[in-house]
């Protein structure tokens, strides 16, 4: 009797979670799946098809779509990762007690939503923005139109600030304490064995941070990919955003484009399972590698 | 090391700067380009958002109120689930552990569009139940990810130890259990708040609108370009949620400062 009461007791201990993960979050995908394949008995579609997924990948709009929602998460991401762990890095020169509270303040833009980060970009880089008027007022510029459209333009730019101010700050605060950890641990011994900081840094800090900075470029990556606010805030009206394509088709008046708006969720969430798959895969081998 | 310091403060300044602009802007009536300085000011916009008869301030409260209701029950379930991962063995311990932190791979997004029409169904949609059981999703993994941290590097001996001296399971967790995981509480209370206090799209999509938070009230004012009202919402909303943090945090810790002495 104990014996089954302590094995079942995990179970019931992680129970209400599991309610909300597995009925809310896996039935909300679920029924997103079914719906891509084009069941929807709520409109009377009940038969399973691949047809809206053959559509959408011949759709014009849609690749661009892809694109550029790969292309803004990419370089934001990649952006995010280089420059928050080179921040990490130049911080932990920092001696104790410098300074003070100055360095904690990199960690403010963490809890700034992003719809607020998406109006800061909106106020600093627009054509009438604070930028624009900097450049003005040193003679760089001579009119407002002289400074190039860096917000709602097509290539994304102010998407892409948007992200780093976001995202920079999050991979320091993730990635500091641990590479605080492994300089005190190596750093000497490498250099009393004769490596200068560069090498170091490259040869032995870097790939012990790795996995940490992996999952970091994970998280903020897929964050970019699926989120709706920034790129409908500081977005061009075309290409759209993956993550507002398909929401226009959601909120189409004919129920009957709701499965092409699930298609495209689907996507984004494939995207990002690609992603964990990748890095699962390259630990594996970085693992079998060392041994 | 002369040059890493110069990087540093190019990076904080940049950090920085936009949130002292935004300050400038939200009291700026008038700040025609290409001026750096503000030349007229005013305080319309924090006087729309605390003023009653705009609703700006209830709208606030009740957002607070909300988000507060979110943490706690994303805290009391992610507290068991936690302590299982951490101290027990059992079937499919991998896979749990896996679906816990999906949701943060798996965009909010694209669950919220899949469960609607069942949340319309139940009759979740358009209310508050809706809005908190989906902003619950969110928080999931950090809740139980901070916590699982915790459990793990207390252990369980202690515990065990106050059960060995005959204390009851219910005494076991009021004075051992969750003294003990209070830090971790506080962390994790605070991120699933500010998630839960930015979220804009799920909740405008199951609350189909009629649920107005705080985030809500925001986002036309930026959408539009209204730089001197959506600075002022955003300063009250940054302010709102550090107030809250330091508050919960001076109630959680008074709370069992005084309990705190039996152990050590």
């Amino acid at each position: 009797m104990n014996k089954l009461k302590s094995k079942i007791k995990p179970y019931v201990m992680l129970l209400p979670v599991m309610i909300f993960i597995i009925g809310i979050f896996l039935t909300g995908i679920i029924f997103g799946l079914l719906q891509s394949f084009g069941y929807f008995p709520a409109v009377g579609l009940h038969t399973l098809t691949i047809k809206y997924y053959k559509e959408i990948i011949m759709n014009a709009n849609f690749l661009s779509s892809l694109k550029f929602s790969f292309y803004i998460s990419f370089v934001s991401s990649m952006l995010s990762v280089i420059l928050g762990v080179f921040f990490s890095y130049v911080l932990i020169f920092n001696k104790k007690g410098n300074n003070g509270g100055l360095d904690g303040m990199y960690k403010l833009p963490i809890m700034v939503p992003h719809t607020i980060a998406a109006l800061l970009i909106f106020m600093l880089f627009t054509q009438s923005g604070l930028i624009s008027r900097v450049l003005y007022t040193l003679g760089i510029i001579s009119e407002m139109k002289d400074f190039p459209p860096l917000v709602f333009d097509r290539r994304g730019f102010g998407i892409i600030f948007a992200y780093i101010w976001k995202g920079l700050p999050f991979i320091t605060f993730v990635t500091y304490d641990i590479l605080k950890n492994i300089n005190n641990r190596y750093s000497k011994i490498a250099s009393n064995l004769g490596a200068n900081n560069l090498q170091i840094f490259w040869y032995v800090l870097l790939p012990l941070l790795m996995p940490t900075i992996a999952s970091g470029f994970i998280i903020i990556f897929a964050f970019s990919f699926g989120a709706f606010e920034i790129p409908y805030l500081l977005g061009p009206s075309t290409p759209k955003a993956m993550p507002i394509l398909s929401y226009i088709h959601y909120n189409s008046i004919n129920l009957a484009d709701r499965p092409y708006a699930m298609v495209m969720n689907m996507c984004i969430t494939l995207c990002s399972f690609v992603l964990v798959g990748l890095y699962l895969w390259a630990f594996q081998f970085i693992k079998k590698y060392n041994n | 090391m002369k040059t890493k310091i110069i990087f540093k403060y190019i990076i904080i300044f940049f950090l920085i700067l936009p949130l002292f602009l935004m300050v400038g802007w939200s009291i700026a009536s008038s700040w025609p380009w290409p001026v750096i300085i503000p030349r007229e000011f005013t305080l319309r916009g924090f006087a729309y958002t605390l003023s009653t008869s705009t609703q700006g301030f209830i709208i606030l409260l009740r957002s607070v109120i909300l988000s507060l209701i979110v943490t706690l029950i994303t805290l009391i379930i992610s507290i068991p689930a936690a302590r299982a991962i951490a101290f027990y063995n059992f079937r499919g311990k991998t896979l749990i552990k896996v679906l816990i932190l999906l949701p943060l791979i798996v965009p909010i997004l694209s669950v919220a569009m899949g469960i609607h029409l069942s949340f319309i169904r139940l009759g979740f949609a358009n209310n508050y139940i809706g809005v908190i059981l989906i902003h619950v999703i969110p928080g999931i993994p950090y809740g139980v990810k901070i916590l699982l941290n915790i459990f793990e590097i207390n252990g369980d001996k202690i515990e065990i130890q106050g059960r060995v001296l005959g204390a009851t399971p219910l005494q076991v967790m009021r004075h051992i259990t969750i003294p003990l995981l209070t830090p971790g509480l506080i962390i994790a209370g605070s991120i699933i708040y500010i998630i839960s206090f930015s979220q804009y799209f799920i909740t405008f999509l199951i609350g189909g609108g009629r649920i107005v938070t705080y985030s809500m009230m925001l986002f036309p004012f930026v959408e539009s370009g209204d730089r001197t009202m959506a600075s002022a919402i955003s300063i009250i909303f940054i302010l709102s949620i550090i107030i809250v943090l330091i508050i919960s945090e001076k109630l959680v810790g008074n709370f069992y400062a005084r309990s705190s002495k039996y152990y050590v």
